[in-house]
This record gives C-alpha cells, structure tokens and sequence, in this order.
C-alpha cells in the first residue's frame, strides 16, 4: 500500500517533468552555460587552474545546480496535484519527493560532469573515488535541499529563504565532499577517505529520517 | 523556566561567576610558553562554547516538546535559548579571534573549530531569519521548531565531527574533545568546571526574563486586539 | 647533581614570562575589582529587567480582568 502510494507519486512527478521539462532543462542551462563561461575564461591560459580551483569551481556549480533544481520542488499548483496531495500521507509525499529529486540530481550532477570534464579536463587521479564523492553528494544535496524547500515553501519570502537556510545548514556536507575529493584528486585509494565517506552516508540517513519525522508537522500548518 | 527565578539558583549563579572571575584572575596557573599569563583566557573563553552547545541543546528540546504538544511556551523558549546561544557563539568567535590573535600570530587562522563555530552561528542566525519571514503566529512557532531540529541535527557533524578528522591547533583534537595538554593541572579544571556551570545558569536567567518580556508582550497583544 | 637539576628546570620555568610584576606590585586587585564591579553591573541590569517585566506582567493581568469587569 505504501509502496504502491510512492509509486504513484513518483510516477506523477515524472510525468510532470517529462511533460514539461522545465527543471531539468533550466538547471541544464544553468549548468552549462556556467561551464562555457568558465571555459572562455580559462581557455587559452591552458592548465592555468590549478585541481583545488578546478574542483572548487565544480562543487559551486554542483550547489548552485541542486539549489536551483529543489527549489521549486513544493510550488506545483495545478488540481491533478491537489488532488493527489489530499489523497496521500505526508510521509509518503516527502519521501517520494526525496526520491525523485534524488534521481533528478544524479541525473543532472551525471550530465553536468560528464560536460565539465569534456571543456574543463579531467584532474582526477582516483575517478572512482571522486564519482563516489559525486554520488553520495547529489544524493545528500538533494535530501537536504527537499527538507529546506519544503520548510521555506511554507514561508512568505520564499526563494530568499532557501539560500538563507539551505547554504549554512549544507556547508558540513560540503567540508566533507571537498576532503573526498581532494584525496581523489591526489590519486589516493577508497580506503584513505573512508571516514569522510561514512560520515557523509550517516547525514544522508539522519537528513532522509528527520525529513520523515519532521516533514507531517510542516504539512498540517 | 521556574527554574531561573529561583532564589538558590540566582546565588548560586551570582557565587560561581564571581568565583570564576576571583579565581580565574588569582589562582596559580601553570607556566606554559607562548601562552603565558593568557592561558587565563581559557576560564571565560571556553565556557562560552560549552555555554553557546548546552543552551542551543536546552532550545532544541523546547522545539521538540513543542511539537510533541503545542504549547507556544515551549516555542517562546526555544526562541529565547536560541538567541541567547547566538549571543554566546558570537562572543566566543570574538573572544578566540583575540586570543588567536596573541598567541597564534592571526585572528582567523583557518582553524577547524573556529570555521565550524562560525558556521553553526551563522546556522542559528538563519533560524532567526526565518522566524523573522513568517507573519502567522502558529505557522511561525510549527516552521521554526522543525528547523531547530534539523539544524541542531546539521550542527552536531560540524561541532563534534568534522573538527576530529582534520588536524586542530585547539587542545585535544584528534580523538578527545577535551584539553589534554591542560589535564596535567587539576588546580584549573577547579574553576573551569564551575565557569562553564556559571555562564551556562546566567545564560538560561537571561532567557528566561525575555521569555517572560516576549510572554507579557504577546498577552498585551492580545488584549489590545480584542 | 638531582639538585641541580631540580633548579636548572625551575629556571627554565621561571624564564616563561607571566605577568610577575603586576601580582607582586598587588595591582593585579584593581584589574580584579574592576571585573568584579562590571560583572555586578550586569547582574544588577537583570534584576532591574526583572523588575520591570514583573510590573509589565502586573500591568497586562490587571488590564485583562479589567476588560472582563467591563464586558
């Protein structure tokens, strides 16, 4: 039953995108018209970033990317979604939305690398280590940013209000990422950030089950 | 909240403070190089963190309680705490930039504790923030004390863990929390134990009184819209 | 030849500079005075608050059951 009210949640939103494609094409553009200018910036000068602003540039465009892409996950109006919100219990509601922003972001941080690498190189040594690092930041992003979406949608300055709460409340995950990466970058194995890693798979399960506790009193006001 | 307007707890928090400020002033400490007479510092810096984590604690219990029952005490409280931990935090962050500045050469000096500090300020100021957006009294008190949760559950990976993974010129990084190189002298955990207790006990004084102001304003409120 | 070195770590203890002079010229009193002034200060500051939130709460109840009186 519960399984079944996900799905049918996930579905709509899918189908919401496919039909009207506004989010994944807007942060697409947002993505790679940055990565262009960054690219005409750079070019010429060649190898003249060094690998801690090449992976400082692409977590800034992975946040802002992700920012952009949660931002209106609660601003659907329309009678279909009514119609389904009075239907469906918050918890399901929130984890559905978590899921599909989940696979929005990877998708998006997957096309978004894979054309970063393409105009910026690649400076990674360890690669696995560093989509590693991509993977569990999408994911952790995109929880995060539900929560705060959904707390700031209830909010009268809204759009404000997600970079006010989202950017303080994100910045350890960020810490963690960039360790990640950095160790990437200089080719060490899986083994040398496990901590980092552990750590930021443990915030993604504390931000998925404070969302699942707190989201239903958020929903009732 | 009864609590602070006690008698024995206005004596004892008016005894420990000037106990800390007697003792921390006169009592030996242990002659260390480049610290100096400014590891006195330690007795009113340190107890501002301690103070700043136990309070914004005490406040993210009051949201829980919150919504556990609906009583806008709980949620005036939990206000209350909070700003009193940004007070705290900010004065924490000033106070190390001073000491940093005489003992490690810079006032910001990258360390791990001082960046994550400021962060969870700025988190805390950002719950201000949103209590200051939202116009609807129950609406307010519901947003504010989900977000007091999730960002106390944001701020414990950044006060508690991330410091411990990266090297610290703070005491006792890299495993314990506490002040190894201090433990050798019993004689200052003597008045750093009752400093931390008399900032903490003048901190939730504090917020008491103003949840009583905020209490008598929202009444005044009320009767006046009537 | 323990004695000896027994001073020669005192000395290197003494030579650490701490502020020596101020607590034997007994000025370090006034410095400590002074905080003890400022911190009694702003605990009078509290009870003064108190004080007035008191009569504000005294002030806002009578004005309630005032109200009640009236209707």
């Amino acid at each position: 039953m519960f399984f079944q009210e996900l799905w049918q949640l996930l579905k709509k939103d899918l189908k919401v995108e496919l039909r009207r494609k506004t989010s994944i094409s807007g942060v697409l553009l947002y993505l790679v018209s940055s990565i262009f200018v960054l690219y005409f910036t750079f070019t010429g000068a060649a190898n003249s970033i060094g690998a801690a602003t090449w992976s400082a540039l692409f977590w800034i465009l992975m946040l802002f990317g992700a920012m952009n892409a949660m931002a209106t996950s609660f601003y659907e109006t329309g009678e279909r979604n009514q119609y389904y919100y009075c239907v469906a219990s918050p918890t399901t509601i929130i984890l559905a939305k978590a899921v599909y922003n989940i696979l929005l972001m990877l998708l998006l941080a997957a096309i978004g690398y894979a054309f970063y690498i393409l105009l910026m190189g690649n400076k990674v040594e360890s690669s696995a280590v560093f989509v590693l690092a991509v993977f569990l930041a999408s994911a952790g992003f995109s929880t995060f940013l539900t929560l705060v979406s959904a707390i700031s949608a209830k909010s009268s300055r809204s759009p404000f209000l997600i970079a006010v709460l989202g950017f303080p409340t994100i910045i350890p995950m960020i810490m963690l990422v960039i360790k990640i990466s950095k160790n990437a970058i200089a080719g060490l194995a899986l083994e040398n950030s496990m901590k980092e890693v552990l750590v930021l798979v443990a915030i993604n399960i504390i931000s998925l089950t404070l969302s699942y506790l707190l989201f239903p009193y958020l929903w009732r006001s | 909240m009864k609590l602070a307007s006690q008698t024995w707890f206005r004596a004892l928090t008016i005894a420990l403070l000037l106990y800390t400020v007697l003792a921390g002033m006169l009592f030996d400490v242990p002659r260390l190089p480049i610290l100096n007479e400014s590891i006195r510092a330690l007795y009113f810096h340190v107890p501002m963190w301690f103070g700043m984590v136990i309070i914004l604690l005490l406040s993210v219990i009051h949201s829980i309680r919150y919504l556990s029952g609906f009583d806008i005490k709980n949620d005036v409280l939990a206000t209350q705490y909070a700003n009193v931990g940004i007070l705290y935090g900010v004065l924490g962050l000033l106070t190390g930039m001073l000491w940093a500045n005489y003992t490690w050469g810079t006032p910001w000096h990258g360390d791990p504790k001082q960046t994550t500090a400021a962060i969870a300020v700025l988190i805390y100021l950002a719950y201000s923030v949103l209590r200051g957006s939202i116009e609807d009294g129950d609406r307010k008190a519901r947003i504010a004390a989900v977000y007091n949760i999730f960002a106390f559950a944001a701020m414990i990976p950044l006060l508690f863990i991330l410091p411990r993974l990266t090297s610290s010129m703070h005491p006792g990084s890299g495993g314990n929390p506490g002040f190894n190189a201090y433990d050798l002298d019993s004689k200052m955990r003597m008045v750093f134990y009752p400093s931390v207790i008399a900032f903490t006990a003048l901190g939730i004084w504090i917020a008491s009184l103003y949840t009583r102001l905020q209490f008598a304003r929202n009444s005044f409120e009320e009767n006046n819209q009537q | 030849m323990s004695n000896l070195l027994l001073s020669f770590t005192r000395f290197a203890q003494d030579q650490i500079e701490m502020a020596d002079v101020l607590r034997s010229s007994g000025k370090i009193y006034v410095v400590v005075a002074i905080l003890v002034l400022v911190l009694g200060g702003v605990i009078l500051y509290l009870f003064r608050l108190e004080k007035k939130i008191s009569k504000l709460e005294k002030e806002v109840s009578d004005e309630t059951t005032g109200a009640e009186y009236n209707e």
